[in-house]
């Protein structure tokens, strides 16, 4: 413990060249003179972890002479951060704390009150930095994350795990990107004890200017933290990932179809909004207005993890203006959002033969007869009767390529639900399977009000909403699945 | 800019002033090595400098005036003659602003003031009422209006005089595709794309052939070998795909019996068809590129005739041809007439499942 608290220092010196003045390591190095014994087993000093105080216990340990040796130390293996997480076994048993034995979960169970930021208060800071640490442990399934990387490390341990590359690929990246995250979290909780740590020793050492400092650093990483629990909120195996956005007109005619293009509008202009790129993929019309269904395609990174919020049945109430009597009506359009899990990592493996490619509506003889600038290409999934349509492109070749990458995303996804053994029934378009999960209803007569029934959360403005103003929604449902999960972590 | 403005009787006033506008060439003309003719290819839109402003509300009002012609349309065309409906029309529409305004089409959607805010086009506002007019009235095909068509991955400049390549042809670069994949012979050898118009097939065959593969693209056509030429330079296959004008064969005599793969999608519409083809079809692409003789079939008959000399042993070849008609009766003919000097000589479909192309190999 000892040890790592003087590397603290060392490294808190490193990132902070502010302290790096004379006087701080006067002081500094004048605490440690009483020190005598060196210890070289740092495992052992881990495990001694049982709240013995650097400031209580000077006595303890060691000269002047290993700050040097110290320094000489590669800093990547012993320093606090990346010791923890080269050995995460072991810190998965030993809770890191601060010299005087405060962890974490000690600081959550104080209840310190939390007040504003700048309220220079340092406890109100770690109370609040605590917080969000829980926080995103939780978003992060925590528990459930640990024993993953655990078991993926005993795959990637096994002898064997190379015979088959790609798998062995999938396995490898995936604990690369599971054990970033845990480290992410194990790092700021580190970072929080040695804040805090900081603190204790420059008020024992009357340093206020070190105490500023480290204050200071702790406000900043109460609002870097705070970012990262929105991260968390889209932490699921494909949330990073670009995706498709199907709309399916429900029964009502025209009415229906109307307001199947109006969810369709509202998506473009978020997805607009976000910086996504949009392309329309594949557009069926009404034959008066609106569409009877319809494919964009959203690019960018995490357009999947935020648009799975919107998978299911919308619901409109209005007026209807296709209703020569103006009266209420209700209709649904039933969204499907699929992510796009891009090359190499599809699910599913399409044979050629497998396939059946159309011209979609040709007539005529074709050929030098015709000069059309219709190409729509209509790909047949024979053995599962999936169909996949695209005519938005300008040539044949690249409807061909669009519309096999949405045969692929449906039959990834239909894979991964049919291995998740949720549901293998198929339809022919996702979204025809959403018609039953009632996700939102948007009410423009004869009060105006959108309203989320999964978690309640409502706005008044409807058009605000239409104009695809709707990350409060898709945000109050990633929290609410998240966090209300009531397991903790 | 007022709708009415524009009238039938205007367009004549008009079409001087359209012409001045597109004398654009190539900046990279001159590179070609020696072009064979001295026609000089026209540039599509959408490679034209945006020299031309407008404000956002008279595109606007462009737009709607050229949303409500393609509307009146209905499904008149296509009743008639199997010409586009409004649906694809809006859709060309579409294209034809991607084409023509710099900022794309998201400029169009701006929510600021649109009689402040001023885009760039590639085309004056004036063409553009121009070549929507000429697209409704005259039925004049919308890839010389953009003057490019959109083939397999390709963009190819195309204009009056040159076959705009069809939908159907891109699969003759699929089957050769597949038939280098696996034969490295044929994929470093020599191949000829035989009346190639636009260079289309060309073009597509250069992309795929191995790093010493060679491929002639010939046309009867000067028009059509300059714009070739010019297409085969926008993918700087210039030392991959050479282009030659003469008649089917004769450009490739020093090369008899050496090449591994020829393919050609001469003309093969009946002489009796022509009269009634699409509009599109029939009153704006040559006849040079469509009139096949009295049943359709002189061309391809020639093209039988002369390809097994041309071909090395296990050399491939592909026609498109009319349909099943056409494909039968050309299967039956290598068989019998030309007794095994071909073999695996096989109809294919396209996507429409109509029975269009013959392949084979030469016999070894
Ligand atoms: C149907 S077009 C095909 C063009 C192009 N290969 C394509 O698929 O888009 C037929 C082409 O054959 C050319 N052609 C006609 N008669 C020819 C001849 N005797 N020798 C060479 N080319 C000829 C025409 O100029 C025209 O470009």
């Amino acid at each position: 413990m000892m040890i790592s608290l003087l590397l603290k220092k060392s490294s808190f010196l490193q990132r902070n060249p502010l302290f790096s003045k004379p006087q701080f390591c006067f002081s500094l190095l004048s605490s440690l003179t009483q020190s005598h014994k060196f210890s070289t087993s740092i495992q052992n000093d881990s495990n001694l972890n049982s709240g013995i105080s650097f400031l209580d216990k000077k006595n303890n340990w060691f000269s002047l002479f290993s700050l040097k040796r110290l320094e000489k130390i590669p800093s990547g293996i012993f320093c606090g951060v990346n010791f923890y997480s080269s050995q995460s076994h072991a810190a998965a048993a030993v809770e890191p704390s601060t010299s005087d034995g405060l962890t974490v979960e000690g600081i959550l169970a104080n209840n310190w009150t939390i007040l504003d930021e700048d309220e220079s208060d340092w406890k109100s800071h770690a109370s609040s930095i605590a917080q969000s640490i829980h926080l995103i442990k939780k978003r992060l399934k925590w528990k459930k994350l640990l024993v993953r990387v655990k078991m993926l490390s005993v795959q990637l341990d096994k002898p064997d795990l190379w015979d088959d590359p790609v798998q062995a690929g999938k396995i490898s990246r995936e604990h690369g990107i599971l054990t970033g995250k845990m480290n992410e979290v194990k790092k700021f909780e580190q970072e929080l004890l040695e804040h805090i740590d900081m603190i204790k020793l420059s008020r024992e050492e009357n340093d206020t200017e070190l105490e500023l400092e480290a204050v200071k650093a702790l406000i900043q990483m109460r609002r870097s933290v705070k970012e990262k629990e929105l991260e968390a909120l889209l932490a699921g195996e494909h949330d990073s990932c670009s995706c498709f956005i199907e709309v399916q007109a429900g029964a009502g005619g025209t009415e229906s179809m109307d307001w199947a293009s109006m969810v369709m509008q509202m998506y473009k202009k978020w997805a607009q909004r976000r910086g996504y790129g949009v392309a329309v993929v594949d557009e069926m019309p009404g034959e008066i207005a609106g569409i009877k269904r319809a494919t964009i395609r959203v690019d960018g990174e995490y357009a999947f993890g935020y648009a799975k919020a919107e998978d299911g049945a919308h619901r409109l109430v209005r007026c209807s203006p296709f209703d020569s009597a103006n009266r209420r009506h209700t209709s649904f359009s039933a969204v499907a959002v699929i992510p796009i899990l891009g090359e190499g990592f599809s699910r599913y493996q399409i044979k050629e033969s497998d396939l059946r490619i159309e011209r979609f509506r040709s007539g005529g003889s074709g050929g030098q007869h015709a000069n059309t600038t219709d190409s729509a290409v209509r790909i047949t999934h024979i053995p599962t009767g999936i169909t996949a349509t695209c005519q938005n492109e300008r040539s044949q070749h690249s409807n061909k390529a669009s519309a096999m990458a949405v045969l692929q995303s449906r039959l990834d996804k239909l894979e991964m639900a049919r291995q998740a053994q949720m549901n293998a029934q198929h339809t022919q378009s996702l979204a025809e399977n959403s018609f039953g999960n009632q996700i939102r209803s948007y009410v423009l007569h004869p009060y105006r009000m959108v309203k989320d029934h999964r978690t309640d959360y409502e706005v008044s403005d409807a058009d605000s909403v239409l104009e695809g103003n709707i990350d409060d929604f898709i945000l109050s449902y990633l929290s609410a699945s998240l966090d209300n999960d009531e397991d903790e972590l | 800019m007022k709708v009415s403005f524009i009238r039938p009787s205007l367009s004549s006033i008009f079409k001087p002033i359209l012409f001045q506008t597109l004398p654009n060439r190539p900046v990279n003309f001159s590179k070609i090595s020696s072009p064979p003719t001295s026609l000089k290819p026209q540039t599509p839109l959408f490679l034209k400098p945006a020299n031309y402003r407008a404000t956002l509300s008279d595109l606007k009002k462009w737009q709607l005036w050229a949303k409500n012609l393609a509307t009146s349309v209905g499904t008149k065309f296509l009743d008639s003659d199997n010409g586009p409906d409004s649906a694809l029309l809006l859709r060309e529409l579409g294209w034809l602003i991607q084409d023509a305004v710099l900022e794309g089409p998201t400029s169009l959607s701006s929510e600021n003031n649109p009689s402040e805010v001023v885009v760039s086009l590639r085309a004056c506002l004036v063409d553009l009422y121009l070549l929507w007019k000429q697209r409704i009235e005259e039925r004049r095909p919308f890839q010389y209006l953009v003057g490019c068509e959109h083939w397999r991955d390709l963009v190819l400049s195309v204009e009056e005089g040159i076959l705009i390549p069809r939908p159907e042809t891109e699969l003759i670069v699929d089957f050769v595709s597949d038939v280098v994949k696996e034969n490295e012979v044929l994929r470093e050898g020599l191949w000829a794309d035989l009346g190639t118009g636009s260079g289309a097939i060309a073009i597509g065959i250069g992309r795929i052939l191995g790093s010493c593969g060679r491929a002639i693209a010939t046309d009867l056509s000067p028009i059509a070998v300059s714009v070739a030429s010019y297409n085969v330079q926008r993918y700087s296959l210039q030392d991959k795909v050479q282009v030659k004008q003469g008649s089917w064969f004769e450009p490739l005599k020093e090369d008899e019996g050496k090449f591994a793969g020829i393919v050609s999608n001469p003309p093969y519409i009946p002489s009796e068809d022509i009269g009634g083809l699409q509009a599109e079809v029939g009153k704006h692409e040559p006849k040079l590129a469509l009139d096949g003789g009295a049943t359709g079939m002189n061309d391809l008959l020639h093209l039988c005739n002369g390809i097994a000399s041309m071909l090395r042993p296990g050399g491939f070849f592909a026609f498109e041809t009319n349909g099943e008609k056409q494909s039968k009766f050309l299967v039956d003919y290598m068989e019998n007439e030309s007794k095994g000097s071909f073999f695996d000589v096989k109809v294919a479909s396209d996507f429409a499942g109509i029975k269009r192309f013959v392949t084979g190999y030469r016999a070894t």
